[in-house]
């Protein structure tokens, strides 16, 4: 799988404006509502990502998080990215300010393109030299590159 | 092996992908022209769940969720393959399981006697590294028996609706 096949460039924003984890769930779930109006109910999809993240963090160490659920209010999995040059307290597994958001919501019957961009995402990440790479980046075109570089083997 | 038919027992491998949707087309002509016996597998990967777990990105419970989730998926899948066999008149055997996706899939090789194991086109590799990341790349690697890597969707089509 691809991951930029499930990333529409409407669905970045590299400049957060949230502070406050709920915040920032509440924003990448509203971008994705708007950029695939009709296709997303967003107070159910936040709903979903919030009871996940009760049950354990997905701030996940150096800077990324990775919010997800699954949930019958969307069409197919889709992601949105954020990027908090600041960082927010996203209740991380190192305590450290999480700067990179990878949103991601799938109906449960696509468990296993979910699950494949979940894994895809944490190798990504974990990337020597990318995160910095994608923490740089001043617009979704420029992440997309990004991603696409690695996907494509640059 | 059996005597009559070199390739007596065709095994093929499904991931739901689109790729290996157009695998499972090629299977069943193949297994109609050869007259092949003809199983399909589908394996949930609980060694990527795991490595999620490990990795805290999933909850013990979710973990679970996602697998019975991708059980379903499976059961979906061999479902659509076995349809598509009837379509050609082709019986086909589905066989779930659950593990390391290679490993399961070479024991499906020696328990059923496979000659062949078809798949559908492998991912992008990018080093050595990323391969082992990649289980139809390991199948490629370690199936006990000959495989067969189907790409060009559009020949396989044409191939299939010739039947």
């Amino acid at each position: 799988m691809k991951l930029t096949d499930y990333i529409d460039p409407k669905c970045i924003k590299v400049d957060l404006s949230s502070q406050y984890k709920e915040e920032v769930v509440e924003e990448l779930v509203f971008l994705l509502a708007d950029c695939i109006d009709g296709k997303v109910d967003p107070d159910a999809v936040y709903n979903a990502v919030m009871m996940r993240e009760s049950e354990g963090s997905t701030g996940l160490e150096k800077g990324i998080a990775i919010p997800h659920a699954k949930c019958d209010y969307v069409d197919r999995l889709r992601i949105a990215i954020g990027i908090s040059r600041d960082g927010i307290d996203f209740d991380s597994q190192d305590g450290e300010p999480s700067k990179l958001f990878f949103l991601m919501v799938a109906p449960r019957n696509e468990a296993g393109p979910h699950v494949q961009a979940i894994a895809r995402i944490v190798k990504i990440t974990t990337m020597e030299g990318v995160k910095s790479k994608l923490l740089k980046a001043n617009n979704a075109e420029r992440v997309i590159e990004i991603i696409n570089g690695i996907e494509n083997g640059g | 092996m059996s005597d009559a038919n070199p390739l007596g027992n065709i095994l093929l491998y499904i991931d739901g992908s689109d790729n290996s949707l157009v695998a499972a087309r090629m299977a069943i002509a193949m297994s109609k022209v050869y007259e092949s016996n003809l199983r399909v597998i589908y394996v949930v990967n609980e060694k990527l769940l795991n490595e999620l777990l490990k990795a805290k990105v999933f909850v013990q419970m979710e973990k679970m969720d996602y697998e019975r989730d991708l059980e379903e998926d499976g059961k979906r899948y061999l479902n659509y393959v076995v349809k598509l066999a009837d379509e050609k008149g082709v019986r086909v055997e589905t066989v779930l399981k659950k593990g390391v996706v290679h490993e399961e899939v070479s024991r499906e090789v020696d328990e059923y006697g496979a000659d062949l194991v078809i798949q559908g086109e492998l991912g992008e590799i990018h080093s050595l590294k990323d391969s082992f990341y990649e289980e139809g790349e390991r199948i490629v690697r370690k199936a006990p028996c000959p495989v067969m890597v189907v790409r060009d969707r559009d020949r396989v089509e044409r191939i299939y609706d010739s039947l």
